[in-house]
């Protein structure tokens, strides 16, 4: 099974750059501990491991491997890697998500139950293109940033709320009253397990409530 | 063994230990349904909930949804073609086309059925197993121990799947992550940039709420979701041709799959692949495979079972997880205070016969449950993602500051979060990261024992029998598969020469 995919097409592809870069700031960083690792001391006395014996070579370790990557990338044939064991499950993966795209492109014959659920046929389950989505993504992060800041403030359990509602309203462009009713659930649920149940002290902020 | 066994049954059968497993393999199954949420998001979620609880009755829980979402995640795969966790990705196949084909109910009654066959030999593997293992473990001694530790690291990164590479270099990332802070052995405070926060290390368990929790969700958000597709849920009944095709391939699945399990650094995703190529070969239907047939769902299914059980033996007698999610569990052990490993057996032997007792009640539990109830449980497919998203970021963040009690673990898990996110986007495989990440300070400790016996010779793990045999078998398993790799390429180019000559 392995054999028929191998090199069939000998072609050089040009790797893609999130690919190089990504892989070039983990060999950065891989370097950054071989440095860091030779400061706090290879080998201590007597020869013996030193504090810095791991961090060097296992830095190193990730130099080698990145820059090999880095240059597989440039070299491999059809983007082949150098696959282990996992070859066949990669096969097999391959012909699930093909199952799977198939499924999910066919028509709406047996979804009936849910008409909720059948909008447009280009947007995903969210409502949303795939240029909303990538925007999506900093968005949330952004709001769960905001909410970890404001929990000086107002308090953990009021600024996950808070977040969780604006997450609902403005990203999801939920309904208003599911989307406080929602809120409002999961900050009750959230105080009876761990302030009630759990008596963790969570920090209540500025504001000293929850 | 016996003795051990009746210890076991008499920890695992308190009214609060049942209770807390049926839970836990409830909240699994439910967990493993979901798209997108497995068992590691679920027991990374779910373990600062049971920071107050009894070690035993909080591992019981863990554990059970562990293996709960082993059969909730192959439903999901059954219905809408959407596996629910890495190791069903292979029912989609065939599981997928049965429902297709007005077999959805039938599909659901094979996976619950295989699965308990597995669970139930695994068990008595486990069982059989794990003690004698352990025994065998005491007498390691460090350089024993740094071999064993090289040889689980080299297997995840060889089963990382579609590049070692990336595997290599995430193992090595999980190291280095886990010597931030002050080392046991040295006094040197490492990559702490001045920070007091750094030097006690950063919170395991807030990387990995970090990484599987929020990393996931956002991940998901950003693949767009999945669409629900309903399959009809008549005839949970098995005709009796479909009834006498489970077996066999059932126990060829269990077989493979608490073989693989039992490897440090395999898991349940593998075996599941394994077994399905495997029915391919052997099968007596092997033609009807991809066309829903009743092989495509058992073995699988039974193999991926299988191996979450056997997983248990490496995680619970040397210490060393076999998957990301054991890999979590064996977090929560430390957590409460344990250090898995040969010692454990000795001194908590209520705990970890009980713990392993429990896997009986609650894959008897799973059976009874999934046999009539799939359809229902299924419902929770109903629930649009945008709600649930915001719930489990919220209950990530909450869990982190218990377990720490602290604002920086919940930092930890929003920078963790975003790596895990780009992780997951990227194509770099979490599981290395998080066996690098847990094994760091145990690999060092055995380093720094090992050099010291040697008087600052490390060769010596090639010196000793044990040690020697397990370094050669690491040594093989890294070496290995690239250069069979290469192997194979060479072979075909010289074939395609030949067959290009003759043209």
């Amino acid at each position: 099974m392995t054999e028929s995919t191998i090199g069939v097409t000998p072609r050089r592809t040009k790797p893609k750059t999130s690919d190089v870069v990504g892989t070039g700031i983990l060999a950065v960083l891989g370097l950054v501990a071989v440095i860091m690792g030779l400061g706090y001391g290879f080998l201590g006395e007597d020869g013996q491991i030193g504090p810095g014996f791991m961090p060097v070579t296992t830095g190193a370790f990730i130099v080698i491997a990145s820059l090999t990557e880095i240059a597989r990338l440039y070299l491999a044939r059809d983007g082949h890697a150098s696959a282990g064991l996992g070859g066949l499950a990669d096969e097999l993966s391959a012909e699930a998500a093909a199952v799977q795209k198939s499924a999910h492109g066919e028509s709406a014959d047996d979804t009936a139950s849910t008409p909720a659920e059948e909008k447009g046929e280009e947007l995903d389950t969210f409502g949303r293109t795939a240029k909303q989505r990538a925007r999506t993504v900093p968005l949330i992060f952004a709001v769960l940033l905001a909410a970890l800041l404001l929990t000086q403030l107002i308090g953990m359990l009021l600024a996950l709320a808070t977040m969780m509602l604006a997450l609902l309203l403005v990203i999801e462009r939920k309904p208003v009253l599911p989307s406080v009713l929602a809120s409002a659930a999961v900050l009750v649920a959230a105080y009876l397990i761990f302030v009630q149940m759990l008596g963790v002290p969570l920090p209540q902020g500025l504001l000293g409530i929850l | 063994m016996i003795d051990n066994l009746m210890l076991g049954i008499e920890t695992a059968v308190s009214p609060e230990n049942l209770l807390w497993c049926a839970v836990g393999v409830v909240l699994g199954t439910l967990i493993g349904l979901m798209p997108g949420l497995g068992s590691a998001t679920g027991v990374a979620i779910l373990l600062p909930v049971t920071l107050t609880m009894e070690p035993v009755t909080a591992l019981i829980m863990l554990a059970g949804i562990y293996y709960g979402s082993q059969y909730g995640a192959s439903t999901s795969s059954i219905l809408i073609s959407t596996p629910g966790d890495s190791s069903s990705v292979v029912l989609t196949l065939d599981g997928y086309r049965m429902a297709r084909n007005g077999r959805a109910g039938a599909a659901l009654a094979i996976s619950a059925i295989s699965s308990f066959i597995a669970a139930i030999i695994s068990l008595m593997v486990l069982l059989a197993l794990a003690a004698p293992v352990a025994s065998w473990a005491l007498n390691f001694g460090p350089p024993e121990t740094l071999a064993i530790i090289l040889l689980g690291m080299a297997t995840i990164v060889t089963f990382a799947g579609e590049n070692m590479l990336r595997g290599i270099i995430m193992a090595a990332a999980g190291l280095l992550l886990a010597m931030i802070g002050t080392a046991s052995g040295f006094t040197t405070a490492r990559f702490t940039f001045g920070s007091m926060n750094l030097l006690s290390g950063l919170e395991f368990v807030a990387v990995m709420i970090g990484i599987f929790a929020i990393g996931e969700v956002v991940h998901q958000i950003h693949r767009g979701g999945e669409k629900p597709i309903r399959a009809r849920l008549r005839d949970l009944m098995l005709t009796k041709d479909e009834a006498k095709r489970i077996l066999p391939p059932a126990l060829r699945g269990t077989f493979l799959g608490t073989a693989l399990g039992v490897l440090p650094g395999a898991g349940a995703t593998l075996a599941s692949f394994m077994s399905y190529g495997l029915e391919g070969r052997v099968s007596k239907h092997r033609k009807e495979l991809g066309s829903g047939a009743v092989e495509g769902v058992a073995a699988p299914e039974a193999s991926n079972n299988a191996a979450a059980n056997s997983s248990f033996i490496p995680t619970l007698a040397l210490g060393i997880p076999g998957s990301g999610t054991t890999a979590i569990l064996l977090g929560a052990f430390v957590i409460f205070g344990l250090q898995p490993g040969p010692m454990l057996f000795e001194q908590q032997p209520d705990l970890v016969w009980g713990l392993l007792v429990s896997f009986f009640f609650g894959n008897l539990l799973l059976l009874v449950l999934n046999l009539p109830l799939a359809p229902v449980f299924a419902q929770v497919l109903r629930i649009p993602y945008s709600y649930l998203y915001p719930i489990i970021i919220v209950l990530s963040m909450v869990g982190a500051y218990a377990v720490g009690n602290s604002m920086f673990a919940v930092w930890v898990v929003f920078f963790a979060g975003a790596l895990g996110y780009f992780m997951k986007r990227y194509g770099f495989p979490a599981a290395p990261l998080v066996l690098g990440l847990v094994l760091g300070p145990m690999l060092e400790r055995s380093l720094v024992q090992t050099s010291s016996m040697g008087h600052g010779n490390l060769l010596i793990v090639f010196e000793r029998p044990l040690s020697a045999f397990f370094m050669v078998l690491a040594i093989l398993a890294f070496v290995g598969p690239p250069l069979l790799g290469v192997i194979n390429r060479r072979r075909e180019r010289s074939r395609q020469e030949k067959a290009a000559t003759p043209a």
